[in-house]
């Protein structure tokens, strides 16, 4: 039972990384008043680029660093479209979602199915044997540990800083936040970019470090649960980090139940997370409470002239 | 010089010429940048116009072929039109689908109803399915105030997963190593046409049209739904039924991703797969988009796109482009489209300083 769970624990974050950066990439993004709906695109075409370069230059870093940044530039596209462009955000962020995924299926056809050496586990003797939490704090690469880091310094520049105070002034009233001298068309783009390279990050997790090779596909809709993520965590960067966990938790529940000859029903234990989510959607209907509601702004584009 | 700034207005009147003009342009530079990616792609350029246009859609097995993939297209392009008009965002188009084609399975495996009425009950109950589908996220968002966005999403996947349980599971064929359903019998499948794969559910979706271009343009629901898409609080002022009309339309939404569904299987694969109905969410919304709303544009817009999947199938074959390409085509018209709307709705002008230096 000990080994179990602590198997079970220690293959959580393969599932809950990549959710993690995707869902409070976009937290940031929502609370700048912008709704993304680009995610699994930025993730594939990170999971493609980290691929790519970390077979042809044999360097996990540089091809981490390469998603980081296709990650940025394509959201920086989407960023241009509904902020410069003012296009209505939900199209827009479709649209970039299929640029991303078709880019990253057109340029990684000739590496699919290669496997290379990707992120290995940082090393910590003697540690990684304490029972039941031991591989889950002590085995694992350098992400998961700066996930957790970023988890905590987006919540402190949200919640603590002048810069995230912006931030929210803009998703929540630009127009109050334009007159106080914000300039909203920044901080949206800033945040935007931010969001589309902790999303090309979380890809390059999922091809460099979890599973050492690049599929088409990869991606395989982490994307929409990390949006959906960002609803269940009522827009705050630490809840997201904190559900990504619960939902990888569930889903490295599975492999491990199967591995020791428990009959589960996969496919209906996989609705879980979905369901769950949907039933936190209605209890925050329901309750009213005014504590954890999406930004004011959010998806709507802003036009100095327009009245508010 | 300093005091001189770029403003921008939003147009209070945009002329019917400005409109065009826009659409058009955008939807030019869009494609042609959709051509630009398939050159660097590795198509080569000598073979292209046979490739794209005179193979889909001037060679007899070509044509059969992109009328045949078309029949889903229209479906989900008019299901995505049913929401949008009313600003619903259904994104879960695909959900829908999968539960139309496990609806009509239902009804196939257990043999409901006389055989002679055996292949309309299974269309019904795909359109019921998908209509049931999206009565989900309808009922929250009606009631509770739910977002439809994400539990349209949400739903998707719970879809996908229901396919799969039955796919793996009870519904796996015992005489196949392929997780997919038993073959339908030959009064479950819609009758084939001679021509190519193309079968009869072409009629039902030409005739589905026509049904909606009825409803949104002719009819006192129509008009509603223009009320409603514009201004809902004009709606609710001035008595229409908005409850009533968002219900109907919404469910018609479902039905229609759901009916898509059900012409899949029934006249394609004869059989429930797992490969079903993949990117139809998007495909449907980019339809119903550029066919601005309109039902009647939907028809060729879905025929055209779908003589682009079909094109991509050749691509991939003779010059190993894979067809993530035709998404990403998509993805590039659609943004450029979204993109020139700017010139549509907004006047950028310099400000100047009103008051003149004395020289």
């Amino acid at each position: 039972m000990e080994q179990f769970i602590t198997s079970w624990l220690g293959s959580t974050p393969a599932f809950a990384i990549p959710l993690a950066l995707a869902s409070m990439g976009l937290v940031l993004c929502e609370r700048a008043g912008v709704l993304n709906m680009g995610a699994e695109g930025y993730m594939a075409l990170g999971a493609m680029t980290a691929a790519v370069l970390t077979l042809t230059l044999g360097n996990p870093a540089i091809g981490i660093i390469c998603a980081v940044l296709a990650g940025a530039a394509l959201a920086l596209l989407f960023g241009f479209a509904v902020v410069i462009m003012r296009c209505e955000q939900i199209l827009a962020g479709l649209a970039t979602m299929a640029v991303g995924l078709g880019i990253a299926g057109v340029v990684g056809r000739p590496y699919v199915h290669k496997s290379f050496a990707g992120l290995q586990p940082l090393d910590l003797p003697v540690l990684d044997r304490i029972p039941l939490i031991g591989r889950l704090v002590f085995n694992q690469d350098i992400l998961v540990y700066l996930t957790v880091l970023i988890g905590v310094a987006l919540w402190l520049l949200l919640e603590r800083t002048r810069a995230g105070l912006k931030i929210r002034a803009v998703g929540e009233d630009p127009a109050s936040a334009d007159v106080a001298g914000v300039q909203v068309q920044v901080q949206q783009l800033v945040a935007i970019t931010a969001s589309g390279a902790l999303c090309g990050l979380a890809g390059a997790y999922l091809s460099v470090a979890s599973s050492s090779i690049w599929v088409e596909n990869m991606v395989a809709g982490r994307g929409w649960i990390a949006l959906a993520l960002v609803v269940f965590a009522r827009w705050d960067p630490l809840k997201a980090l904190a559900g990504a966990f619960l939902f990888g938790a569930i889903e490295a529940l599975l492999p491990r139940l199967q591995a020791i000859g428990v009959p589960a029903p996969t496919y209906l234990m996989n609705m879980l997370p979905y369901l769950f989510t949907i039933a936190v959607l209605l209890v925050a209907a329901w309750s009213g409470s005014k504590k954890g509601m999406a930004p004011a702004a959010l998806g709507k584009p802003y036009v100095r002239q327009d009245r508010h | 010089m300093s005091n001189v700034r770029l403003t921008l207005e939003r147009r209070q009147r945009i002329s019917t010429l400005r409109s065009t003009t826009t659409y058009t342009l955008g939807l030019l530079i869009g494609l042609a940048c959709g051509l630009l990616v398939l050159l660097a792609a590795g198509a080569p350029a000598s073979t292209l116009l046979n490739d794209l246009v005179i193979q889909v859609f001037f060679s007899a097995m070509g044509l059969a072929q992109t009328l045949t993939l078309a029949v889903p297209l229209i479906l989900v392009g008019l299901s995505a039109t049913a929401a949008m008009r009313l600003r619903f965002w259904n994104v879960g188009i695909e959900g829908q689908l999968w539960l139309g084609a496990i609806g009509a399975t239902l009804v196939a495996i257990n043999d409901v109803g006389s055989d002679s009425l055996r292949l309309p009950t299974m269309l019904i109950m795909s359109a019921i399915a998908g209509a049931a589908w999206i009565a989900v996220p309808l009922i929250l968002k009606l009631k509770a105030g739910v977002n439809e966005l994400v539990v349209t999403l949400l739903l998707s996947n719970v879809a996908y997963l229901l396919l799969q349980h039955l796919l793996f599971g009870a519904w796996k064929d015992p005489v196949n190593s392929f997780p997919v359903s038993p073959r339908y019998g030959d009064n479950e499948q819609l009758a084939s046409l001679g021509f190519g794969n193309l079968h009869s559910g072409i009629y039902i979706a030409l005739g589905i049209t026509l049904l909606m271009a009825i409803l949104v343009q002719k009819s006192r629901t129509g008009f509603y739904i223009d009320v409603i898409g514009h201004n809902r609080p004009t709606a609710l002022a001035t008595g229409i039924p908005v409850t009533a009309t968002i219900t109907l339309m919404i469910l018609l939404s479902g039905a229609l991703a759901g009916l898509a569904g059900g012409l899949i299987v029934t006249g394609v694969e004869h059989r429930l797969t797992q490969t079903i109905g993949i990117n139809t969410t998007f495909s449907g919304i980019v339809i119903a988009f550029i066919a601005r709303f309109n039902p009647l544009a939907v028809l060729p817009t879905a025929i055209v796109l779908a003589g682009i999947y079909n094109a991509g199938g050749t691509l991939k074959v003779f010059y190993g482009i894979p067809d993530a390409i035709v998404v990403l085509i998509q993805g590039i018209v659609l943004l450029t489209l979204l993109m020139i709307q700017f010139f549509r709705s907004y006047r950028v002008s310099l400000l100047r300083p009103s008051i003149k230096q004395p020289t």
